[in-house]
């Protein structure tokens, strides 16, 4: 008899019959459970593009009626109109299939955000005081227009800068040209976690300055060096479908994933070996391997041309990568090392990634180079289960990927005086938050006689801004995307607004054409389209005759198409050409060795290591509560910051769970609760990046400590990019306990101290 | 005993006709804290039950720590002056009614516990098996509702075991009476004029009511033993859980009420009625039932400690060396360590003063046995990533330490009310004693004739 | 043949990515509590993701583990709960009714998976991210349990979708937000009394383990444990 029939046979006799009078009580309460009447709301779904990191995943957005509370004007009213109540993923697009990361689920609340800019404003206090009046748009659009070049200035530099976020879409392209026919220098890109060197490595070794794509599925063995694949880097949800299949998705066949890394990484954390290598010596290890794998002819060496001429002693096997002379500097046992080298080349195909630390240390360039030459050594460049580039779609005018002028050089020139910036617009770039404090980039920006600012949020940036006319949210708006990496095939995403704006916003892309119509001249000649929506159309014809997702006939009817499919992808294509442009070979070839840290060894023992935090990317979605409660996969902290510590460190250090830490570098301090991590190396503290905010909300203001503020300005040697991974720092406990909020109780399945003695 | 049955008469009755202002000061004390704890509950109720310290995994903590620690404390009347009304052991003339009041007052608070700790506590009549239009029945297989039924069974069975004897000493104040006073105690006293019949049915009454109410009260604690030991939580389900709470029950039940009377003889100048004997016969019970608690706590901890599994070892270290075992070690103080030997001695334990000190300690380790019986285990479910621990808040301690106030104002208000001591049963003892006596005489005048 | 919701969870496709945490978030209606009740043990996730840390640095491996409502057969929430909130629906799966939980909490002790979340305070959507909420499923107000539905609204809309189509419904054809989500595709749904059904297939795996299978709460949810290395070789 079971649980559920003793009583109903047993015991409290009156009641039961009591309840035999009404028949069997679980027939009689169905009765009563209205679950028929549970009659489910009519919904559309709606093509969108998720612009929550820049891996451009197609969105199906659910779109339902409702009665939004608007206020235009001073005024509130309602408005019965469509709202979007749920993302998923676009099932047909390439690069997701169907899925979303975390951040792609949170991204409704970005739109309906309390904290958003609901109209123009111009600012009445002083600078960073976050005092504003509501301006109508009219006012804002001609405010702006007042301070803008009407055309290049004759002999001497524009006094007008773009900063923005890289975009990846006919925004970045739709601000080249506008800011070309004012005569102004190409927009300064900027993001925190950016991936100049990357780029440049494919670059060199395979004539595509471009991130690669990885073809998991079909990989037998993935070896990742620092890379998180699986959460935050590159293209995570195509990353993640991919490694879902090479772990389950073909029977009989399980590949091998090894990580290495100094801090086990929420992608680490899932491999099958985890393996340590001192910081920044990840290419010397991929030279190690190399070795193992030349000298014992496990692999043919390929020949000119291939990646391999980008490495000094490349083509004599690589003498000073011995085994035993990497085990020296990596840390890695040699033993371990033959045995990696021989496990990889004996299970094609093998595909070794990069990413994150290792490329941002001062010898970045040479690790990623190291690694592609590896790859080329596996055989495993544009092979199945390895490496590929994503082709771009035929389209006249594509947004840009190479590095512009840098923030850190902008800000050393208006600092100079070198620079005359009289307006600076804003996009969604926020370095004041996320530079390191040597670029001195807010005392910079406060000397700038005008800023615009045309983000949804006041930021640490924004809020230095003299207007802000904030831009409608992703899900307001039309939005293209062409994927760097992700998919093998060429992408083109493409959806109109999937609701109507919530405040009285305006598209960016609608404001710069209003502007240049304003201005009239060369500006409205460069940009003739009445808005946005044409542009894209105009931009996305070209692609109706080649051959991909969608047959028309007709422009127009491509166009209905197009809008409805969420975008156009052509055939996948195997072998694209690739090294055809190789065709600037620097000179020498690349020695790789060890990294440079800042602050000595003696005085700053440990290494640094911020990391983009599952929760905020570099701190662009702090603001989001499903992400500040979201628990951190491997910390399952909610709304904290913490610094991870080794628990052999700790109890040297006397240091226990939540205790206050201080960490200072030779640039800063800052102060975060400790949180004792098994995963972290004895000589690393880690620390994730995004919160820290000073103004960001009410969700992320004023809450825990920003590691970029303790950052050397060190940079990667060849590229220039911000090697964020260099700063050497020291911890002291300051003997109070901080705000750590954990979602877990216990670190291990059986406690190990209630365990059998 | 060399009283009159006037002199009974008037030192009884005297707390019924005289309060001293140190009744109304600690009436006004207590009445504050009670009313204090009904203000926490009201925020409580306002604001929601996220004002306690409760969180999950802890659901359960001081609110039915609570729950269990005054359902326990009621087994010290009902159950203990039925037991020694059916073995008649005569000295527990003086001792029954103390007992059977605390049993009234502490199952009331007791089950205001469930509704307190209710989310929705406005919904409660939900609990009720009652035929609504809706034809929704509660749930009969959820021992919350044998909870229910328990407890409205014992509560009836206590409220009448109370008022059965005390219709004589009603229409004796009736008798002594005038006034209001007079007026009151004709209505409670429903007519009884001590006609031979009456003593018959009264007595007829009584012996049924002992043997009844003791399952009844065995049955209550075992239930509330169920409402954990039903749950498969780690450290909740378990056989020995019945009698384990009903020994724990009585235990606490017995060291209530040496505490009640050692105060009552102090403040109603008892001494001559409440003597060193009683103490004595008490404190003999409770060194057995010190001695059973241990076993108990003994046997289930050894047992758990050899089973060794994973999910139980969490909750069981976690008493006896991490987090909770301060707890846990005050408790064993407090419960066996302190009371036991001074039990034992007999030359302390007949000293009202040492029985005392045993006792108190023994009601703070019993409170503190239910909340680690409750909040390890919740902390340390089966699985680790979910462990969580519990703190109270102002509101739980608020209410906790009103509804001890409110037992004490309860007493005081019931000790100006009824006759602490049913006065009919000590003359009815004496009467025995002295007809036994003088029967004793007179077999021994027999005897020494030749 | 009446349906039988059940799940598959491969631990060795999960990567511990949290999608499906905040899909289910999105779906449901799932309040955020913030920081300081989040402080005090009152989140709420019917989605998590356990995980576990295994030896020490530098031989240091984590498992990821998904956990919600395991929709027992033998839920020990049920029979507890002295309002039939928590009850069993014809299809097995462990509903909620909120209109008739009272706030005992007595099934939240039961659970031997602790997935059921108390609402400690009424639920706070600061304007207007209200109006994401999803009519289809109902606010749950003070005092009230709630937990995992198997996104029953879904299950619905799916059934009269089919049902009015005179059609019956295919095996996938619609997924819980969590399953929806996963990009590894970690997680399958599906009818278990459609024996060919991939959940079906998937939980007569020899890798298949039920959470906690020792307390005989008969659960409908599989995991799949992960897999080793061994040389190339599956395992
Ligand atoms: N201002 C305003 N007033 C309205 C309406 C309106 O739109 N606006 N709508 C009108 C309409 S259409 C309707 S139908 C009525 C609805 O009015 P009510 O019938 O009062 O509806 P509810 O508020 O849903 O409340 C029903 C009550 O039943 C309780 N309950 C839930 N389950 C159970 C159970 O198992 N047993 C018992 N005994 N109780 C249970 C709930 O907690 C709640 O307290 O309101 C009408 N009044
Ligand atoms: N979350 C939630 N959902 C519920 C309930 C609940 O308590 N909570 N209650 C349920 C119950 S009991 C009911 S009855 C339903 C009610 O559900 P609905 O019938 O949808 O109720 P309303 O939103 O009150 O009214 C519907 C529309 O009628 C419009 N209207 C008003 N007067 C007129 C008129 O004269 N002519 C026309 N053509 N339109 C008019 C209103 O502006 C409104 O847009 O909701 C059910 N759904
Ligand atoms: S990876 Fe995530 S955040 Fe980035 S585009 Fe895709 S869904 Fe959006
Ligand atoms: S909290 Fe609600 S669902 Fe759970 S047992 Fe109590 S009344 Fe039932
Ligand atoms: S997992 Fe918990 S809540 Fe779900 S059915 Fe089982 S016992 Fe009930
Ligand atoms: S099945 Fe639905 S309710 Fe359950 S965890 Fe998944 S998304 Fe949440
Ligand atoms: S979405 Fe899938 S892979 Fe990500 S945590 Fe959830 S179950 Fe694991």
């Amino acid at each position: 008899m079971d649980r559920r029939n003793f009583l109903k046979i047993s015991a409290v006799g009156g009641a039961t019959a009591a309840l035999d009078a009404c028949g069997k009580p679980e027939r009689q309460l169905v009765r009563f459970i209205p679950e028929e009447e549970l009659v489910p709301g009519i919904a559309t779904w709606k093509p969108g593009v998720c612009t929550q990191c820049p891996a451009g995943c197609g969105l199906r957005v659910r779109v339902m009626e409702g009665e939004a509370e608007v206020t235009r004007h001073g005024q509130v009213g309602l408005l019965s109109m469509g709202l979007a109540k749920k993302l998923e993923g676009d099932p047909e697009h390439p690069v997701n299939r169907g899925k979303l990361c975390a951040w792609g689920q949170a991204g409704l609340q970005v739109t309906y955000n309390p904290d958003r800019i609901r109209f123009p404003i111009r600012r009445t206090g002083r600078r960073g005081s976050g005092e504003y009046e509501e301006v109508s748009w009219e006012e804002a659009i001609k405010e702006l227009v007042a301070h803008l070049p009407k055309a290049k200035p004759a002999g001497k530099p524009s006094p007008l800068i773009f900063l923005t976020e890289p975009l990846h879409d006919h925004r970045g392209v739709l601000i080249e040209r506008w800011l070309a026919a004012l005569g102004a220098p190409a927009a300064v890109r900027f993001e925190f976690f950016e991936q100049t060197v990357l780029r440049r490595a494919n670059e060199l070794s395979f004539g595509r300055y471009q991130l690669p794509t990885f073809d998991l599925a079909n990989a037998n063995y993935v070896v990742s060096l620092g890379a998180d694949f699986l959460g935050t880097w590159n293209s995570p949800v195509a990353q993640n479908r991919g490694y879902g299949t090479m772990r389950q998705g073909r029977p009989g066949q399980r590949g091998k994933f090894v990580q290495v890394e100094a801090r086990m990484s929420q992608t680490g954390a899932n491999a099958d070996e985890w393996v340590y290598a001192r910081p920044g010596t990840e290419g010397i290890l991929a030279l190690g391997l190399a070795h193992v794998i030349l000298n014992e002819k496990l692999r043919p060496v390929t020949g000119a041309g291939g990646a391999g001429a980008r490495i000094d002693g490349w083509s004599k096997g690589l003498p000073d990568y011995a085994p035993e002379a990497v085990a020296k500097l990596t840390g890695v046992e040699a033993a371990r090392i033959e045995r990696l080298a021989r496990e990889m080349a004996g299970h094609p195909p093998a595909v070794v990634l990069i990413g994150g630390a290792p490329l941002a240390q001062t010898n970045g360039l040479a690790n990623a180079l190291a690694v592609n030459a590896l790859n080329d050594l596996l055989g495993s460049v544009e092979k199945p289960g390895g490496i590929f580039f994503t082709p771009q779609p035929p389209m006249a005018d594509l947004p840009g990927l190479q590095a512009g002028i840098s923030v850190q050089a902008l800000c050393d020139g208006i600092l100079k005086g070198s620079t005359a910036v009289e307006t600076l617009l804003i996009y969604n770039a926020n370095p004041v938050f996320a530079s390191p404090p040597a670029w001195r980039v807010q005392e910079a920006l406060e000397k700038v006689p005008f800023i615009a600012s045309f983000g949804s949020f006041v930021d640490e940036t924004s809020i230095l801004a003299d207007l802000i006319l904030p831009d409608h949210s992703y899900l307001e708006s039309w939005v293209d995307h062409i994927p760097e990496s992700g998919t093998r095939q060429a992408v083109a995403s493409l959806a109109p607004p999937a609701m109507q704006p919530l405040h009285h916003t305006r598209a960016m892309p609608d404001v710069l054409l209003e502007v240049a119509h304003q201005l009239g001249g060369e500006a409205a000649r460069a940009l003739p389209w009445k808005d946005y929506a044409e542009m894209l159309q105009a931009a996305f014809e070209p692609l109706r005759t080649h051959p991909g997702s969608i047959s028309a006939k007709t422009a127009d009817d491509f166009w209905s198409t197009i809008q409805d499919r969420g975008g156009w992808w052509g055939a996948e294509i195997s072998t694209p050409p690739v090294r055809e442009n190789l065709a600037n070979p620097p000179a020498a070839p690349v020695r790789v060795t060890g990294p440079q840290f800042d602050g000595p060894a003696e005085e700053y023992p440990f290494h640094f290591l911020p990391y983009a935090s599952m929760q905020f990317g570099d701190g662009r979605h702090a603001n989001l509560p499903w992400m500040q409660e979201m628990p951190d996969a491997l910390a399952t902290a909610m709304w904290s910051v913490w610094v991870e510590i080794n628990p052999q460190t700790a109890a040297k250090m006397g240091i226990q769970q939540g205790d206050l830490l201080e960490v200072t570098s030779a640039h800063g301090r800052l102060e975060a609760p400790a949180l004792i991590v098994p995963g972290t190396a004895p000589d690393v503290i880690a620390m994730p990046v995004g919160q820290g905010h000073e103004h960001y909300g009410r969700y992320a203001s004023g809450r825990g400590a920003n590691p970029i503020k303790i950052l050397a300005p060190r940079a990667e040697a060849e590229t220039g990019a911000l090697a964020w991974a260099s700063t050497r720092v020291k911890v002291r406990r300051l003997g109070k306990k901080g705000e750590l909020i954990l979602f877990a109780g216990g670190l291990r399945e059986i406690p190990r101290e209630y365990r059998h003695r | 005993m060399d009283k009159t049955p006037e002199q009974i008469n008037q030192d009884l009755l005297r707390p019924i006709y005289h309060a001293s202002w140190r009744f109304y000061a600690s009436v006004a004390v207590l009445a504050s804290l009670v009313l204090a704890a009904f203000y926490a509950w009201g925020y409580q109720m306002y604001y929601g039950l996220g004002v306690s310290g409760l969180n999950r995994p802890v659901y359960w903590a001081f609110y039915i720590t609570n729950f269990v620690f005054w359902i326990g404390i009621s087994h010290a009347g009902t159950l203990i002056s039925a037991i020694l009304r059916v073995s008649n052991a005569t000295w527990r003339r003086p001792v029954t009614r103390c007992a059977e009041a605390i049993t009234v007052f502490s199952l009331s608070i007791a089950a205001m516990f469930p509704l307190i700790h209710l989310g929705r506590p406005w919904l409660f009549f939900w609990l009720i098996p009652y035929p609504s239009e809706r034809g929704i029945w509660p749930q009969f297989r959820s021992p919350l509702l044998w909870d229910f039924f328990a407890i409205n069974t014992y509560l009836t069975g206590s409220v009448i075991f109370l008022l059965l004897p005390s219709f004589p000493d009603f229409a004796l104040i009736r008798d002594r009476s005038n006034g209001w006073r007079k007026k009151i105690y004709r209505i409670v006293s429903l007519g009884w004029r001590g006609e031979p019949k009456q003593w018959h049915r009264l007595e007829m009454a009584m012996r049924i009511m002992a043997v009844a109410i003791i399952p009844v009260a065995v049955s209550v604690h075992t239930i509330v033993s169920w409402d954990f030991a039903m749950a498969p939580v780690p450290g909740w389900h378990s056989t020995i859980f019945g009698p384990y709470f009903v020994a724990g029950a009585i235990f606490s039940g017995i060291a209530a009420l040496i505490i009640a009377m050692a105060l009552l003889r102090k403040l109603l100048h008892l001494e001559e009625y409440l003597k060193p004997l009683h103490f004595d016969n008490l404190g003999k019970l409770l060194l057995v039932m010190s001695l059973l608690w241990f076993y108990f706590v003994f046997a289930e901890r050894l047992t758990t400690w050899y089973g060794n599994f994973p999910s139980e070892m969490s909750v069981f270290w976690s008493t006896q060396s991490g987090r909770f075992s301060p707890l846990f070690w005050a408790m064993v103080f407090c419960n066996f360590i302190i009371p036991a030997p001074i039990l034992a001695i007999k030359n302390l334990r007949s000293k009202i003063g040492w029985t005392v000190t045993a006792a108190v300690p023994i009601i703070i380790g019993m409170w503190l046995e239910r909340f680690l019986i409750i909040v390890p285990a919740l902390s340390h479910k089966y699985l680790p990533y979910a462990y969580g621990t519990y703190r109270p808040t102002w509101v739980e301690i608020t209410i906790t330490v009103g509804t001890f106030a409110g037992m004490g104002l309860l007493y005081l208000i019931f000790s100006r009310v009824f006759p602490i001591i049913s006065i009919w049963e000590l003359k009815l003892g004496m009467q025995r004693k002295a007809e036994a006596a003088a029967e004793l005489a007179s077999q021994e005048a027999a005897a020494e004739q030749p | 043949m009446g349906h039988r919701w059940g799940m598959v969870i491969d631990e060795d496709r999960c990567t511990g990515c949290e999608a499906c945490v905040v899909a289910c978030h999105a779906e449901n209606n799932i309040a955020t509590v913030g920081d300081k009740e989040a402080a005090r043990g009152r989140a709420k996730h019917w989605m998590r993701i356990e995980r576990y840390y295994e030896g020490d640095f530098p031989e240091i491996k984590v498992r990821f583990r998904p956990v919600l409502c395991q929709q027992c057969d033998a839920a020990p929430c049920e029979p507890v709960c002295p309002t039939y909130a928590s009850y069993h629906n014809p299809e097995g799966l462990n509903a909620q009714i909120y209109n008739r939980c009272i706030g005992t909490r007595y099934c939240g002790n039961a659970c031997p998976y602790t997935v059921r979340f108390f609402n400690f305070f009424n639920p706070v959507w600061d304007k207007p991210l209200n109006l994401q909420l999803n009519p289809d499923v109902s606010e749950r107000s003070v005092g009230i349990m709630e937990k995992c539905t198997f996104c029953i609204e879904r299950i619905k809309a799916a059934e009269i979708r089919a049902a009015a189509e005179k059609r019956a419904l295919k095996d996938g054809e619609f997924n819980p937000a969590c399953v929806q989500s996963c990009p590894t595709e970690a997680m399958v749904f599906g009818d278990l009394n459609d024996p060919e059904s991939r959940v079906s297939r998937l939980s007569r795996s020899d890798r298949g383990t039920k959470l906690l299978a020792e307390l005989g709460t008969a659960p409908k949810v599989t995991y799949l444990k992960r897999g080793a290395w061994h040389n190339g070789q599956n395992a």
